[in-house]
């Protein structure tokens, strides 16, 4: 049995402006000590699909319509809020974006940390004090113990994020979300961060979920991939078989492999221009999400009339397009559409 | 911290200097002293002699710097129209009675106004939010001359409940500080409201929740302390405000308090006294600001370091 | 910031480039969307109407004294009653109305205008011509509101309309100041401004082109927030005796009239009262709308 296994996943957001769907259909599974890398554009849902794995989706105006989460066999999406509280940073543990607000400004550093350990492992206060000592050194901060007693704005940002990262280990949990977790830091920082990430990981054989936009940072950390847009899981691979053989024309873009990129973001290897912009979810495309922006698009009906299924192209590696890269053959691309 | 306190204190010295000054020149444009004023003609021999008596005819800043030297003496001057009294002892009789009300006053807004406000926040959108918050609005916007007459006109006459006037016993302090409180009141339920809210939805409460923390503990521990720091703030004006404003309260409960007899000596031209009164009222303000500030310190601890 | 404004802002208004016209639209096309505050700017608009148009058209002369129709209670020919002077309740409350509201907006402009002469230079200025002015402002932050008032009108000696404005405005903008500084250097900081700057506009055109225009809409929003405290202000002095002089009225002096007879005639206090809260609880409900549209960012769903 899989670790952690999300099966079509859908969060929406019941707003004024409408119904947002946040996430629409996200399938994945995760065995215990591996990494999987969530990749996307901002807004395409990555954040909110591990929020709802944690249940601390904002209800309302969040709201899991469909789909389960399977932890260790065990449905999430159907514990009240007393059970999930007993899964929350004990089982399963999550780090954040932006490390200068996620810490509590009026509260010392070593009071955040303890109250993680007494409230799931039932230390007394000094043994948690000795514990969270340990896992400041862990970390790597410098003079730990006299470190416990200052307020998080004497911390620098990557200091801050280790403190989180200490705190989200505190319990061993089995399963670490980590959501974009050098993205907010020094450029210098955050290669050490991700470094420490995957250090703890297999110290304390934990296993990951690295939400990224950074495809350098997935190919580095992650041994699996997912592929997200607008709100759907678009493709799912193991790293090297999704950086070799892409399918999906999203993907494509992402790696610079389309035909219309030039040279320069090619090299670059993360992110580069797609013409267009990503739909509005309030009421996307009713069929291909991608369907908009696909350079294949307009040679089939089929895109802009029935909604892609994942299917599982070969072993492993499954894609929502009616025209993943293996299937194309003799199909040129319209360049430039 | 403590080097924070200080730096606070000393603060207030020019502070309390332009304040005196400000009421000083206000004083000098009133101009008409009550020994002109007379209806009866008074000799101008006795009239210099009282100018004289009341330092009166030196320069402006003379009697500037007495009056600042005076006042950090403690000696506010006799009254000028209240013979043989000083404005010391109006001050001593009357403050404590004002600062009383606008302390029971200040207490009833927290006590209700920011429970209120935390309830509401956390069932936002239910029935309890939507009730206190008509509550709030409709407390915020009534005139406190109303609610006080209403509330002696029914708990006081119709009822005949507690007293309609006067300051002695516990039961006179019952209506007072309802009525002058209740506008606060409604505004605290506001804030803590709004404040509450935003305090929600920030990323270290997603922490904590993350954590897996129980939900009563992160409510006490990181919504509801970072939620006061903007209560407090506000709360010193307020303070301030309740314990000066508190002219029509007093008056209509007939509390010899110092906002009701400042009016009255405004009206007498005492100028001796309004100033003094002034004065005193400025330094209230400001204690009531160093206190919050104090507080603030305490309870944000970046602050502290940054000011200190 | 949270994940719900992330979420909603990306996939609704995103991004969209901001003409002036279009903001003001959307801002409107907001407020209208907020039933509470379309609701309030519309008994705000009738009820000034009212104090405008009801002493004309009213069949009684709201200065006229008969003893034989004092303290009338409610009926046909006097809705509201009437006065110790036998005056059509009604007909005073619009005219009181004439004199509370003109003072709170007059007062109010006022205090806008000091507050946007002091915020901007300081504002716009900066370092240590701003550093004074704020401590300067820290230290006015001492006045007790209603004493100053107080004497101010003292000093004119006499209470009418503008010496009624001018004390209610000299002690209360400062929070007017604050603010519009604040959004002036947080305007400052901004790339067109940078930009003007970069192909050498002069400063008075950076000021009043780029700097002023932009915050018309705190502005507006201030207008509301003051205007509560203003008209509670006046109502106070009038109440304890030192507001508009008889036998003109204005709903503070209204209520002290009725506060003398409140043992047996209770309703002659609460009709201006009633009105006092009526005003207040519009502005307060304008006042939140327009944050609403003019931010959508602060809003409180």
């Amino acid at each position: 049995m899989a670790l952690l296994e999300v099966k079509n996943l859908h969060t929406h957001f019941f707003t004024r402006e409408g119904v947002v769907r946040a996430v629409d259909g996200v399938d994945f599974e995760l065995e215990r000590g591996r990494t999987l890398g969530i990749v996307g554009e901002s807004g395409c849902g990555k954040s909110v699909t591990a929020l709802s794995i944690m249940g601390l989706i904002p209800k309302p105006p969040a709201k899991i319509v469909e789909g389960q989460v399977l932890f260790e066999g065990r449905d999430l999406t159907e514990l009240d809020e007393g059970e999930l509280e007993d899964v929350r940073g004990r089982h399963i543990a999550m780090i954040f974006q932006d490390p200068m607000t996620s810490l509590n400004p009026t509260l010392k550093i070593g009071t955040q940390l303890t109250e993680t350990l007494r409230r799931h492992l039932g230390m007394s206060k000094d043994a948690a004090r000795k514990r969270a000592i340990e896992l400041l050194e862990e970390v790597h901060i410098p003079n730990a113990a006299a470190r416990l007693d200052d307020y998080p704005h004497r911390y620098s940002g990557g200091m801050r994020q280790r403190v989180m990262i200490a705190g989200a280990i505190a319990c061993n949990p089995k399963l670490l979300i980590a959501d974009e977790p050098s993205t907010a830091l020094d450029v210098t920082v955050q290669a050490r961060i991700l470094d420490l990430l995957e250090e703890l990981r297999k110290a304390h054989d934990m296993a990951m979920i690295l939400i990224t936009h950074d495809m350098g940072v997935v190919a580095e950390a992650a041994d699996e991939v997912a592929v997200m847009y607008a709100g759907q899981l678009v493709e799912r691979a193991g790293v090297q078989d999704l950086f070799d053989r892409p399918e999906h024309p999203y993907t494509e873009a992402l790696l610079g492999a389309l035909p219309h990129v030039d040279e320069e973001h090619v090299r670059e290897s993360r992110l580069t221009t797609i013409p267009g912009r990503p739909p509005n979810l309030v009421d996307p495309p009713e069929a291909c999400r991608f369907g908009p922006r696909c350079p294949y698009a307009s040679l089939n009906d089929s895109c802009t009339q029935v909604e892609p299924q994942l299917r599982e192209l070969r072993k492993g590696h499954w894609v929502r397009s009616a025209h993943p890269a293996s299937e194309r053959a003799g199909v040129p691309a319209e360049v430039g559409a | 911290m403590t080097k924070f306190v200080v730096r606070r204190l000393v603060w207030t010295i020019p502070v309390v200097l332009l304040v005196i000054l400000l009421t000083f020149t206000m004083m000098k444009q009133i101009g008409g002293n009550p020994f002109r004023q007379t209806e009866r003609a008074v000799p101008a021999s006795i009239q210099r002699n009282l100018e004289r008596k009341f330092g009166l005819d030196k320069p402006w800043y003379v009697q500037y710097a007495q009056y600042v030297r005076n006042v950090f003496t403690f000696d506010l001057g006799p009254s000028m129209v209240l013979r043989g009294r000083s404005v010391n002892a109006i001050v001593k009789e009357q403050f404590p009675r004002s600062i009383q009300l606008g302390g029971l006053a200040m207490l009833f807004a927290l006590v209700v106004g920011v429970p209120l406000g935390a309830v509401a926040a956390l069932k936002q959108n239910s029935t309890a939010d939507y009730s206190a918050m008509v509550v709030s609005n409709v407390g915020f916007a009534v005139p406190s001359f109303l609610v006080a007459t209403l509330l002696i006109y029914f708990v006081s006459l119709k009822w005949g409940l507690l007293p309609t006037s006067g300051w002695a016993t516990w039961r006179h302090k019952i209506l007072p500080p309802i009525a002058l409180g209740l506008g606060p009141m409604a505004y605290f339920a506001r804030l803590a409201r709004g404040s509450m809210l935003e305090t929600l939805q920030q990323d270290y409460v997603r922490t904590a929740r993350a954590k897996g923390l129980r939900w009563r503990r992160v409510v006490v521990v990181h919504v509801l302390r970072n939620s006061l720091i903007p209560v407090v703030t506000a709360a010193g004006p307020f303070l301030g405000f309740l314990i000066t404003g508190s002219f029509i309260i007093e008056t209509i409960f007939a509390i010899p308090g110092i906002g009701r007899y400042y009016v009255v000596s405004v009206q007498a031209r005492d100028l001796s006294v309004t100033m003094g009164l002034t004065v005193i009222l400025a330094l209230i303000i400001v204690v009531a600001n160093l206190i919050v500030d104090i507080l603030y310190g305490l309870l944000d601890p970046r602050t502290r370091e940054a000011r200190a | 910031m949270a994940v719900r404004e992330e979420v909603v802002a990306e996939h609704t208004a995103a991004g969209a480039p901001i003409r002036q016209s279009s903001l003001w639209r959307d801002a409107w096309r907001r407020y209208l969307r907020n039933r509470g505050a379309v609701l309030a700017a519309a008994v705000f608009v009738l009820l000034v109407l009212y104090c405008l148009i009801a002493p004309i058209a009213s069949p009684y002369d709201p200065y006229e004294v008969d003893f034989s129709q004092a303290y009338q209670t409610p009926s046909w020919a006097h809705p509201l009653g009437s006065d110790q002077f036998g005056r059509d309740l009604l007909t005073r409350t619009a005219l009181g109305g004439r004199i509370s509201i003109g003072i709170g907006f007059g007062a109010t402009i006022a205090i806008l205008l000091i507050g946007v002469a002091y915020g901007a230079i300081s504002g716009f200025v900066g370092g240590k011509l701003d550093d004074a002015l704020m401590r300067f402002l820290d230290a006015l932050y001492g006045l007790p509101y209603l004493p100053f008032a107080i004497l101010t009108l003292a000093i004119f000696g006499t209470v009418n309309f503008w010496t009624m404005v001018v004390a209610l405005s000299v002690a209360s903008w400062f929070t007017a100041a604050r603010i519009v500084r604040g959004q002036i250097i947080t305007l400052k900081e901004n790339d067109y401004v940078r930009a003007a700057r970069a192909v050498g506009a002069r400063w008075h055109r950076i000021l009043l082109r780029h700097l002023l225009p932009n915050t018309l809409g705190v502005l507006i929003i201030a207008i509301f927030l003051e205007l509560p405290g203003v008209i509670l202000g006046e109502a106070f002095l009038s109440f304890i005796g030192l507001g508009i002089n008889p036998p003109n009225a204005s709903w503070g002096s209204m209520a002290q009239d009725g506060y003398q007879a409140y043992r047996v005639h209770p309703h002659i206090i609460v009709i201006p009262s009633v009105a006092i809260a009526t005003l207040i609880l519009c502005a307060n409900f304008i006042a939140d709308g327009l944050r609403d549209a003019l931010d959508p960012r602060t809003r409180e769903t």
